[in-house]
Parts: C-alpha cells; sequence; structure tokens
C-alpha cells in the first residue's frame, strides 16, 4: 500500500460546523482514515504536526493577521482545500462589510474594541491560491467523503456549476416562486441536492453564486414576484456579502 | 375495439390485486394546483380531474439518478445493474403516453439503452381521459390529444360512477379480469366515451397552436440564423436546466463514477442532465460548443421544433406546458416560440 498522505484541519472565523460535519461522519469516517493520517485536527485529537499534503481550512479571513497564518498552511501543503461556504465565499461573516466598522468593532468587542484588530472579511481565495473548494453551511458531510475520495484517486473533486433549480427539478420539488417564496436557487450552486428545499425550507444561497448566474434575470423574477429591492437584498447579503466593496468601502 | 365497463366501487378491489404484483402509482394531489404520481395505498384519494402532473413521467424509466455498473477497483471486474421493478402507472393522460411512446423510439435507437427499456417493459401503463386543460399546456396543437397506442387500458370517465375502459394490450385485459363482475361496453357506452373525447379535445383545442404543428420544423430551420431573436429570448435565461429536466422527452444524461469508502468498489451512475446547463456542451480542454445562453436557448427549441421531427417525424413536445411552468424567468415556452416564429415569417412573405 502506498504511503499514506496527511492530512491537517485548519480554521480561521468560522464556527467550525464544518469540521463538526467531518466528525459527523463517525464509522464512515474510520474507513476513510485507513489511506489518510490525519496528522492535526483539533476538533477530534489533540496532536498537532506541520508536516501534512493536504490542508482543509474552514473559516473566513477576517483579521490581517490571518493572512500570515494561511500563507504558512499554503506554503506547507501540497493541496490547499478550502472548507464550507466562509473558506470558499466568505460567508456569513460577510455580513460585517456592509456595516461602519465601529459600529461592528463596538457590538463584538464593547469597551476592548480597540484591543482587536479587524478587516472585511474574504474568502480563502483572496488571499492565496485554493486548489479545491467544498461548498456549504454547512458543508455536506457526504459531498466531503466524496471529494476526499477523489483526491485519493488522484482527481480534484469539482462541484456542479449549475442552479438548485436543476437539483429541486430531480428531487420532484415544486419550485417555491410557485408558493410565492423568495428562493436563491436560482441563482446559487447546486452540490447539496436541493436539500433546504427539499425539507420544507428554501434555498438561502450558502453554496455561493452558481458561475454562470444571470443576477438581471434573477432581479427580475423576484420584481415580478412582488419581491422588493430590499428583500433581496437582505437574502442575497447573507451569503453573497463579498463582493468588491469588500475591498473597496467608501 | 374491445371495451369494458368498470365502476368507481369496483376500483379499489382491482388497485389491491394489482398492487400485489406491481408498484401502483395513481395521479394524487400534493397541494392546491399541484399534482403527482404517487404509490397508491388504501387511503390514497386519487385525482381522476387531475390537469398536470408535475414531474414528467420519465421518472419511472430513467429516474434523476441511477446506477449502471458495479465495478471492483482491485480485480478489475464490472457487472450491469439493470432494474426491472414491475409497475402499474394508472391515470396517465394521452400527451404523456404519446412522450412516452417517443422516448420508447429514441432509447431504442442506434442501440438499445437496457436500463430504460427494462424498466419499460415491466411498467403497465393505464391511460385516463384528461378531464381538465393545464393552463399552460397546448397539446391538443401538436397531435397529442389521443393516442392509438402506448397504453395496456384507456380509461374515459364516462358519468361519475362509471369508466368505458379500452383495452391497449392482452396484459391490460387479463389485469381488468381479474375484477369480479366487469361487463363488456355497450355501443352506446362507446359511444358516451367517444362524446367525451371530443368534449376533451374541444376544450384543449381552444389553447392549441392556431397553425398545424407541421409546419413547425421549416419554420425553425427558417429562423436558425436569427441571432437577435434568440439572443432577446434568452436574455432572462438562468442556464439552470429546469425546462430540460421537467420535460417528458427530455433524456439527456451525465455519467459519473463513485467509489466506496474502502476504495474497493465503486458504482458507475447517470444523473439527468440537460443541454440548457452551461456545462453539458463542454468538453475536455475547457471548450464549449455551445457558451452562450442564447445558442443552447436556440439548441432546445431547434431539438423539439426539428431535429427530433427529422428523425421520427413528429415533434419533440408533446405540449404537456411543465417547462412553461417549471421556467421562473417565463421564458420557457414551445407554443410562444413557434408562434412567434411563423408570425414573423409570414409578416416577411
Amino acid at each position: 500500500m502506498a504511503v499514506k498522505p496527511k492530512v491537517a484541519f485548519f480554521d480561521f472565523a468560522g464556527c467550525e460546523g464544518d469540521q463538526l460535519q467531518v466528525a459527523n461522519l463517525e464509522e464512515r469516517l474510520l474507513d476513510i482514515l485507513a489511506h489518510i493520517e490525519v496528522v492535526s485536527f483539533r476538533e477530534i485529537k489533540t496532536e498537532h504536526s506541520d508536516d501534512y499534503d493536504i490542508a482543509f481550512v474552514e473559516g473566513s479571513i477576517t483579521r490581517p493577521e490571518d493572512e500570515k497564518r494561511l500563507k504558512e498552511i499554503r506554503e506547507n501543503a501540497g493541496i490547499l482545500v478550502a472548507l464550507g461556504a466562509c473558506a470558499t465565499i466568505g460567508g456569513i461573516n460577510c455580513l460585517k462589510n456592509f456595516i461602519n466598522e465601529s459600529e461592528y468593532r463596538s457590538t463584538v468587542y464593547g469597551s476592548s474594541a480597540r484591543w482587536y484588530s479587524t478587516y472585511a472579511s474574504r474568502p480563502l481565495s483572496a488571499v492565496v491560491p485554493v486548489d479545491m473548494d467544498i461548498h456549504g453551511c454547512p458543508i455536506d458531510k457526504n459531498e466531503f467523503a466524496t471529494a476526499v475520495k477523489e483526491l485519493l484517486l488522484g482527481k480534484i473533486y469539482t462541484p456542479p456549476d449549475y442552479p438548485v433549480c436543476a437539483e429541486c427539478k430531480m428531487a420532484g420539488n415544486i419550485c417555491r416562486y410557485e408558493q410565492g417564496q423568495l428562493c436563491l436557487g436560482i441563482v446559487t450552486r447546486a452540490g447539496c441536492k436541493a436539500c433546504c428545499v427539499t425539507e420544507g425550507s428554501f434555498c438561502w444561497g450558502c453554496r455561493g453564486m452558481a458561475p454562470e448566474a444571470n443576477l438581471d434575470a434573477a432581479a427580475r423574477i423576484m420584481e415580478d414576484h412582488g419581491f422588493t429591492r430590499l428583500n433581496a437584498q437582505d437574502r442575497l447579503r447573507l451569503y453573497f456579502g463579498c463582493t468588491d466593496r469588500a475591498f473597496n468601502p467608501g | 375495439m374491445v371495451a369494458y365497463i368498470v365502476y368507481l366501487q369496483q376500483i379499489p378491489e382491482l388497485l389491491h390485486k394489482w398492487s400485489s404484483s406491481y408498484d401502483v402509482y395513481v395521479p394524487t394531489r400534493v397541494e392546491e394546483h399541484f399534482y403527482e404520481f404517487r404509490p397508491w395505498q388504501e387511503k390514497t384519494h386519487i385525482a381522476w380531474d387531475y390537469d398536470l402532473a408535475y414531474s414528467p413521467l420519465k421518472v419511472f424509466f430513467m429516474p434523476p439518478r441511477e446506477d449502471l455498473i458495479h465495478f471492483d477497483l482491485h480485480n478489475y471486474t464490472a457487472s450491469p445493474v439493470i432494474k426491472k421493478t414491475r409497475q402499474l402507472l394508472f391515470g396517465v393522460h394521452p400527451y404523456d403516453i404519446k412522450a412516452i411512446n417517443q422516448l420508447d423510439q429514441l432509447m431504442g435507437m442506434d442501440g438499445v439503452d437496457v436500463n430504460y427499456q427494462n424498466l419499460r417493459d415491466n411498467t403497465v401503463i393505464f391511460g385516463l381521459e384528461p378531464a381538465r386543460v393545464a393552463e399552460t399546456a397546448f397539446w391538443a396543437g401538436v397531435d397529442a390529444a389521443r393516442v392509438d397506442f402506448g397504453f395496456d387500458l384507456f380509461w374515459t370517465r364516462i358519468s361519475p360512477g362509471a369508466f368505458l375502459v379500452r383495452v391497449g394490450s392482452a396484459q391490460g385485459e387479463e389485469m381488468l379480469k381479474m375484477g369480479s363482475s366487469i361487463t363488456s361496453a355497450t355501443a352506446a357506452e362507446k359511444e358516451a366515451a367517444r362524446r367525451i373525447h371530443l368534449r376533451a379535445a374541444a376544450r384543449a383545442d381552444k389553447q392549441g397552436l392556431g397553425f398545424t404543428w407541421t409546419q413547425v420544423p421549416e419554420f425553425m430551420n427558417k429562423f436558425y440564423s436569427r441571432k437577435l431573436y434568440w439572443r432577446e429570448k434568452a436574455k432572462t435565461c438562468l442556464s439552470c436546466g429546469s425546462c430540460n429536466l421537467v420535460c417528458p422527452t427530455c433524456y439527456c444524461f451525465d455519467i459519473q463514477d463513485e467509489t466506496d469508502d474502502h476504495l474497493k468498489q465503486g458504482k458507475r451512475y447517470r444523473q439527468w442532465d440537460g443541454c440548457m446547463l452551461e456545462g453539458f456542451s463542454r468538453i475536455a480542454g475547457g471548450l464549449n460548443f455551445r457558451p452562450n445562453p442564447w445558442e443552447r436557448y436556440r439548441h432546445r427549441y431547434m431539438r423539439k421544433g426539428k431535429y427530433i421531427f427529422d428523425r421520427i417525424g413528429e415533434l419533440g413536445c408533446v405540449g404537456c406546458g411543465r417547462c412553461v411552468k417549471a421556467c421562473t424567468a417565463k421564458i420557457a415556452n414551445p407554443k410562444v416560440v413557434f408562434s412567434e416564429i411563423r408570425e414573423a415569417i409570414k409578416n416577411e412573405a
């Protein structure tokens, strides 16, 4: 048997829910662990090593000093995988990009705000090259397992690039727009098997924008269905918040 | 024409008998204005007056995701996975039967699709005269208001409590005779069914094309190079593939491999795909034959209006109206596209 690739998990600003999803694989994780050696994963083990081939990185970059640490990880890792919405698209942390800095600083840190550094939240790819994305908030553990198996077979996993609508059709879901609801599935990257809609909710957009998303069309559709610009904006900012504005405030 | 009369109260007994050897699916109301074929159970309320099943019935012959091959990575062996589930679809409208007939031809051309064929061969189809026409439907305009084959039995509700059942196959007749005291239909009852069909067809005609469908292929051919038209139509296309996936005659799929967690065994599966999706026509090296939404949009209508016609002599559209409903941008509408193109050509002449 070939040498097992060494794998490490890291996290930046995020809830560590994606690593929890990995831990949630339970018995399946044990089968996968037969093929890899986990050298660092603080959610399930205490040891740590800087000798690794594959780095799974969760969380978004929200402080200047995060960049240095991420660049070190990039340096050490042969393959860097962005794990979850915060890492792939900046995630929910980007909500702060739309709020005045002094306001969110004092909201979060109160009177100690000046002790902490912070800047506009951004995905890993804004700082270092990323080899593979595992989308979602949280990630789908099955998709994680698939992606790891692809890596072990020498392939890079490519998530679907079409909108969630396609997966809703495969799941036999009734379109949320037909039910008069606002749904971001029309512009969101699929790969989640339309799980939120299937379970009765609507698409929140956690996998980020589909590469070919037609936002002009989406705007018209939302308007035609009676949603205001504010309705759409509130929904879109939740996950689609990492825009150019984050880096060019003003 | 062999025909029988079945009374409403005889149907539960028949369904019981059929369900012992078949997975029985019937139209049911899933929520207000939405109907789906769902497994029949004792308490299932059959929506005899449904207008359209939300999902296409191709799900029964080529499910959204289906295993094709199981393979072993260590000894390099592979074996086909072929499902032969015995199913009964009870209450299928003529346009959907026409779509299945079309799939039968296309999936059997240039080599049989064994996965499709095995499910199809094990499926019994009981047709049903539509009591209502969906708002978005135009099947009367594309020669899909009536089918002469493709069903084992065809049911027409001739009174609130009685159905006239035409026989389409020996198997259908055999299944009908599993019921106790099923009587043959009289000439008057056959006439009643004929009138009901005419009435349904007349209702549907009001939502037809407004011209004969046989002209469509020629129109499409003439309009192929009108980029301005196609660009304008596809401006709000989301490239989401919804129109493809709900289409009862679209059959394209993608094939992928997946291994188990031990990396010892794996399976090759196919999953629905559609020509409106950007990645559909992308090939090795990243090249894409149809990189723009308008090219994909045009391609889909060329398929429906011409290419399928060139192969089998009928339109690739049965007028069910599912795509019209499914398209959130409201640009998928074969009736509108065919009519607009006809109008434009007429004005140029």
